[in-house]
């Protein structure tokens, strides 16, 4: 079985076992899509780094890779926790209440 | 003064209050909606630029007659130049996105006449007070008078929702609100926090407290208040962590009930960040943070549309994840940037509604919004498939329409702005955006259609596709002439860079 096989084998399973329907070709090169813009696009935005430190980029970049491989796939669980439970939004919400103020009040004043 | 502004927001008023006085009457409502919709793009076109006060007078230093005779104590402090009435700014980028929110509420409004077979004067009401609503947002420069407005779009929203009889509606409805009830308020103490500080509520006020150096920028209530105010933006617009929500509601309107939410969200959305960049720009973590923030929005909004299979809740994600590329515009702080940012909001507006009208026509015909359970749709309407393609080519940037400008000014802004990056991942979550629109495309239109597919309404009103036509000759227009809307932002985006071009 090659790398594509085992990745789409790992989609469907996800899929599967998560599922509101059947999976079709669609649903899955969908997810598949899904997965690698959302790999690449938060690589790309790693990149950005360099303006702070280029080693600290590289490492993030990397680490980052290689962590996205072995989690691999990651859309299925990013679908699952952004469903419209009440009880998953509010806890977002308030994680990013704390993130906003944190970097604010925090952010501004020490750096 | 100039009467015709405050009119603005009076007409939509009027029109929402008489809506629901004459709530059983059909065919007064909407005689009465269209004549009144009408003037919603006209009365920016006919007024002038300038200024309203409401209760109260302009500035000690603007005029001689009050000034005279008062003490030194307060024509000789700052007290005389600041704005003691409610003030409304009408200038060139107000007139654009006020023609731009009459012109889509004026076709959604329309739309729903025609495509509802008892026009509801609630509905009508819902409609109309949001506009009213999103109007004085743009207008106001008291940031006080923009929370209560803020509030009523945020209610006019529950209330399309409600009176939409989708399947869920009022859950999501009463989601929406309880989130809306832990982000409001902490707007509204942001807002208290600076008004404790500052001792004003007037937005330009404020600023000249902070240049002047009688309040410290620095101070950390300020930067408090500086946090509050951006979480109330996230929940406002719908940036993540209320994207999943956003879409939601967008999914559980009627498509032009939703192709009207989605303008009061971008137009929240870039009233708040303007307000933002006004106040907090020179912080540089306000602008790291809104570039972060839109990242993850069209990260996420672009990446969860594709997985959709609801019609409506893949473009409510495609919209949320569009709202980013105005954020990244805005976040590049550069006058070509936020140019670019503002001018793919007007575009996203017309774009995104297009798309709404459009695949609303198959919800109008079937009753039916999932994916799976649509196809063959070419045969019934061609011509409407064809409106809809070109819609989808518009929101993915396909020359000469008009995201296609916008977003080649935001990724030569970005290069422009030394980070080439954001013009890469705008161009990666483009293509998607494309693939997803092709995939909903060929599911609804091209795919074998179900034997148990049946269709309610085999005829589409002439108005809906009268409406598909306007918003097809609007991206036309803005995607061969962009300078007709980016000369109308020239003066907005310098003065909030500050200079840098």
């Amino acid at each position: 079985m090659n790398l594509y096989d085992l990745i789409v084998k790992r989609i469907k399973d996800a899929q599967e076992a998560d599922s509101e329907g059947p999976v079709t070709n669609v649903s899955t090169s969908a997810m598949l899509t899904a997965e690698i813009t959302l790999i690449s696009s938060v690589l790309v935005a790693l990149i950005m780094l360099r303006l702070v430190n280029n080693v600290l980029m590289i490492v993030a970049v990397l680490v980052v890779l290689f962590a996205a491989v072995l989690a691999m796939p990651t859309m299925p669980r990013l679908k699952r926790e952004m469903n419209d439970s009440i009880n998953g939004m509010i806890f977002y919400v308030v994680l990013a209440l704390v993130i906003v103020i944190a970097l604010f009040y925090w952010g501004s004043l020490n750096v | 003064m100039n009467l015709l502004i405050p009119l603005m927001i009076i007409v939509p008023i009027i029109c929402a209050l008489f809506l629901n006085l004459l709530h059983k009457k059909d065919r007064t409502i909407k005689v009465i909606a269209i004549l009144l919709a009408l003037t919603l793009p006209l009365l920016p076109l006919l007024a002038s630029y300038g200024v309203h006060f409401f209760g109260g007078y302009e500035p000690l230093t603007q005029n001689p007659t009050l000034s005279a005779g008062l003490p030194s104590l307060i024509t000789g402090t700052a007290l005389n130049t600041f704005h003691p009435a409610i003030t409304y700014s009408f200038q060139e980028a107000q007139k654009l996105f006020l023609f731009i929110l009459g012109l889509v509420a004026f076709l959604a409004i329309l739309v729903s006449l025609f495509e509802t077979r008892r026009p509801s004067g609630v509905y009508g009401f819902m409609m109309f007070m949001g506009v009213a609503a999103v109007s004085a947002l743009i207008l106001t420069d008291d940031i006080f008078n923009f929370y209560v407005f803020f509030e009523i779009a945020a209610l006019a929203t529950v209330g399309v929702v409600l009176v939409s009889q989708v399947k869920g509606n009022y859950e999501t409805a009463l989601k929406y609100m309880i989130l809306g009830s832990i982000a409001s308020p902490l707007l509204l103490l942001g807002i208290a926090l600076l008004l404790g500080v500052t001792g004003n509520v007037n937005i330009t006020d404020i600023i000249a407290s902070l240049k002047s150096g009688v309040v410290d920028p620095q101070n950390p209530v300020i930067l408090m208040a500086c946090g509050l105010i951006v979480f109330g933006w996230l929940y406002g617009s719908g940036l993540p962590p209320f994207h999943t929500i956003k879409s939601a509601i967008y999914s559980k309107a009627l498509p032009h009930g939703a192709a009207l939410l989605q303008a009061f969200s971008v137009f929240t959305f870039i009233a708040l960040g303007i307000i933002i960049l006004r106040i907090f720009s020179y912080l540089p973590l306000s602008q790291m943070v809104i570039i972060g923030v839109s990242l993850l929005a069209m990260i996420l909004g672009i990446t969860m549309a594709i997985l959709q299979t609801d019609l409506k809740r893949m473009i409510g994600f495609l919209a949320v994840g569009e709202l980013g590329y105005i954020g990244l515009g805005l976040g590049l702080g550069t006058a070509l940037g936020i140019t670019a940012g503002l001018f793919q909001a007007v575009n996203e507006i017309v774009i995104t509604a297009f798309l709404f009208i459009g695949f609303g026509t198959i919800y109008y015909q079937t009753g039916e919004s999932d994916i799976r359970k649509l196809g063959g749709l070419m045969v019934q309407n061609s011509k409407v498939a064809l409106l809809v393609l070109l819609a989808g080519f518009a929101m993915a940037g396909v020359p000469p329409l008009n995201a296609f400008q916008s977003k080649l000014l935001l990724i030569q802004a970005s290069i422009q702005a030394g980070l080439p990056e954001l013009g890469v991942i705008m161009i990666l979550l483009s293509i998607v955006t494309f693939m997803t629109f092709m995939k909903a495309f060929h599911a609804v239109y091209m795919k074998p259609r179900p034997l148990d597919l049946e269709i309610k309404n085999d005829k589409i009103p002439r108005v809906t596709i009268l409406a598909l036509f306007i918003f097809l000759i609007v991206c036309l227009v803005l995607g061969l002439f962009p300078q007709v809307a980016t000369d109308f932002l020239q003066g907005i985006s310098t003065s909030l860079a500050g200079g840098i071009p």
